[in-house]
């Protein structure tokens, strides 16, 4: 079977998202997917992650049974886990870096509440059991514990997908009536996981069962024209309103079409609320539907630097994180307008497609069997959920 | 492809190390004070009771809500406080006027606490104008953004239905706290509110960075009383910036001082 690279590519397109919307004051954060769309990069990041584990994992899981495939999840967990351990320490450094200009008399009454390392060693606890989640380490320790339930997830799917399905989209619609569903977070008292995970499953749980479905054959619903025209409308109209509030918010006189009032209680995104899920999901049917899996340009040098990106995607995540907090740095610094921001987000973005360039060349040179074949039964390439 | 990819890339670093420094040796304006460019004002909606309030005879109240750099803490005292400075750059340019500012700030307080004292500390004082800086404890706690916005949505509510104009005021900017606090959704929430509530919003996360920029004010100047001087000419730029701001829409003939302070 071969590789759908559409997933590799618009994960690569998430990717970069990530990194342009985490730089301050980013005049290219305006051209991603937060800008025409009511999701933004990180649910299109988690959906395609949902997708591709569950084709993957469930693929492993037909082949090599239940404690082979929870195995392989559970490799793919540590290395995130190592890879949330990892961007704790720049953290940590970042703080300890700052430490002295957050207490100057300027801020000192107003950051101290930080506090960050008040108590370290309570923090380094809080940290290695993802309560601690700190500006932009937020997304890993939800996708470390989706990957969790992930093995229970693809048994059940076997056995009983409806039940499966029910209780995720039941825990999801209760977050929505009541947001006191959630896990609490570090340090307390009202600090909550910034991306709720029972919100947030949702959106995975139906990428995997999508992606576990693919290697039975497809879901056949998902080819009505009736569902295409749909999501077609719903991508539309979404379109037209988020990219009404952008220009709005770009040039104030341009008036407003649907006032973001009436559409905040849907919109929440620590709770993923309906109008991003739907959203996202709409989204993602119309783009399936559009571009076939071997579509042309997927193959061409300009798609290039996004599959390489989306191929290897948890380097490039924790890169993409190491340098928005480096582009903080650079750009609270040096400030220079427009064009340092422009040439930071340039220079990330090259920095990124590098590392994953080097990173593909290096697997071709140590001469993997089996190579771009997704579940090859390899550390290396296999594991790339 | 991936030789040619690499020399493009060397080729784009260099390019940015050159732009960089460019930048670098470019910055070093010579401006004495501290202006706020229109741009940062533009689109602001007025305070239109209290445009009307200083045309007419009665007394202009303004309650200011706020945290620690409100209060003033790291210049001293409430009389070096932005509102201190913000009343006296009124008392110029309205010199007939009788103006009170009140402030009512305290240190490390959240929007939710500001909102349950509205009842009993702010509407009785029967304000003209209230002033409400806040966001800061909420970035800080990592409060849930929703929430945050959800409380701002009634404090405002409550403060327009009892016939005040309200104006907000977002986080102060910090070169070292941007990278380690995640201010940016409760900023976009601050706007959002701002622009659909239709009140003016005082921008000051945004202004503040612009003077670090231009090189108006350098927010690294340390402890003790080169600090304390920092603080202390900040909160005047502020107050004299927010006293542009209030004052939007008021005809030139009617200030004593048409330019505008700082202008």
């Amino acid at each position: 079977m071969e590789r759908d690279l559409r997933l590799d590519f618009f994960r690569g397109v998430a990717l970069f998202c990530i990194f342009l919307d985490h730089l301050p004051n980013n005049i290219l954060a305006e051209f991603t997917f937060q800008s025409v769309m009511f999701a933004d990069a990180a649910e299109v990041f988690i959906l395609i992650s949902g997708y591709t584990a569950g084709m993957v994992y469930g693929r492993a899981m037909e082949r090599q049974g239940f404690v082979a495939a929870g195995i392989r999840v559970y490799h793919r967990l540590w290395q995130l886990y190592v890879a949330h351990i990892f961007l704790f320490m720049i953290f940590l450094g970042m703080v300890a870096y700052t430490q002295g200009a957050l207490n100057k008399s300027l801020y000192a009454e107003e950051f101290g509440a930080t506090n960050f390392l008040s108590e370290p060693g309570l923090a380094v606890v809080q940290a290695l059991m993802l309560q601690f989640q700190p500006a932009f380490m937020d997304i890993l320790p939800l996708y470390i514990v989706l990957l969790a339930v992930l093995p229970l997830v693809l048994a059940g799917f076997r056995s009983w997908p409806g039940v499966v399905s029910l209780v995720s989209f039941a825990l999801w619609l209760t977050v929505q009536l009541d947001n006191r569903v959630a896990l609490a977070a570090y340090p307390g008292p009202d600090r909550v996981w910034y991306l709720n995970p029972f919100a947030w499953q949702a959106l995975f749980l139906l990428g995997a069962w999508f992606g576990w479905r693919n290697i039975h054959g497809g879901v056949s619903w998902l080819g009505h024209r009736w569902l295409f025209w749909l999501a077609a409308a719903l991508s539309l109209a979404g379109f037209l309103i988020r990219v009404n509030w952008t220009l709005h918010g770009f040039y104030d006189p341009i008036p407003v079409l649907v006032n973001a009032k009436l559409l905040w209680p849907f919109l929440s995104k620590t709770d993923l609320g309906f109008l991003r899920l739907v959203n996202v999901l709409a989204v993602a049917l119309l783009v399936a539907s559009l571009i076939r899996i071997q579509a042309r340009f997927l193959a061409s040098p300009a798609a290039w630097p996004f599959l390489i990106c989306g191929r290897n995607s948890l380097y490039i995540f924790c890169l993409g994180i190491l340098l928005s907090v480096l582009g903080h740095l650079v750009l609270n610094e040096f400030f220079g307008g427009v064009a340092m921001q422009l040439a930071v987000s340039v220079a990330g973005v090259v920095i990124m497609i590098a590392v994953a360039a080097l990173l593909e060349w290096f697997v071709a040179a140590q001469g993997t069997p089996g190579g771009g074949a997704v579940g090859a039964p390899t550390a290396t390439k296999g594991v790339r959920g | 492809m991936i030789a040619a990819f690499l020399r493009h890339s060397l080729f784009l670093i260099a390019a940015t190390v050159v732009g960089l420094l460019i930048t670098v040796l470019g910055a070093s304006a010579d401006e004495r004070e501290c202006p706020v460019p229109e741009r940062f004002y533009e689109f602001e909606p007025l305070v239109t009771k209290t445009v009307k309030a200083f045309a007419g005879r009665r007394e202009v109240v303004i309650a200011v809500l706020g945290g620690a750099s409100t209060m003033g803490v790291a210049a001293g005292g409430l009389e070096f406080a932005w509102p201190a400075r913000l009343a006296s750059a009124l008392a110029e340019r309205f010199p007939s006027k009788r103006i009170k500012v009140i402030n009512l700030a305290v240190g490390r307080q959240t929007a939710k606490r500001a909102v349950e004292r509205l009842e009993h500390d702010v509407l009785p004082l029967k304000p003209t104008l209230v002033i409400w800086e806040t966001g800061t404890m909420e970035a800080v706690r990592g409060t849930d953004v929703d929430e945050f916005r959800q409380t701002m949505q009634t404090g405002i509510d409550k403060l327009r239905a009892a016939g005040a104009d309200v104006l907000l005021m977002n986080m102060q900017f910090s070169r070292a706290s941007d990278a380690v606090i995640h201010f940016e959704p409760y900023l976009a929430a601050m706007r959002q509110l701002a622009d659909i509530n239709d009140v003016p919003l005082f921008r000051r996360h945004a202004i503040m960075r612009h003077w670090a920029e231009s090189g108006a004010l350098d927010l690294r100047a340390g402890e003790g009383e080169k600090g304390r001087e920092l603080a202390a000419s900040l909160y005047d730029c502020i107050g004299r910036a927010m006293a542009d701001l209030a004052t939007r829409g008021i005809p030139a003939a009617k200030r004593a001082n048409p330019a505008g302070g700082d202008r």
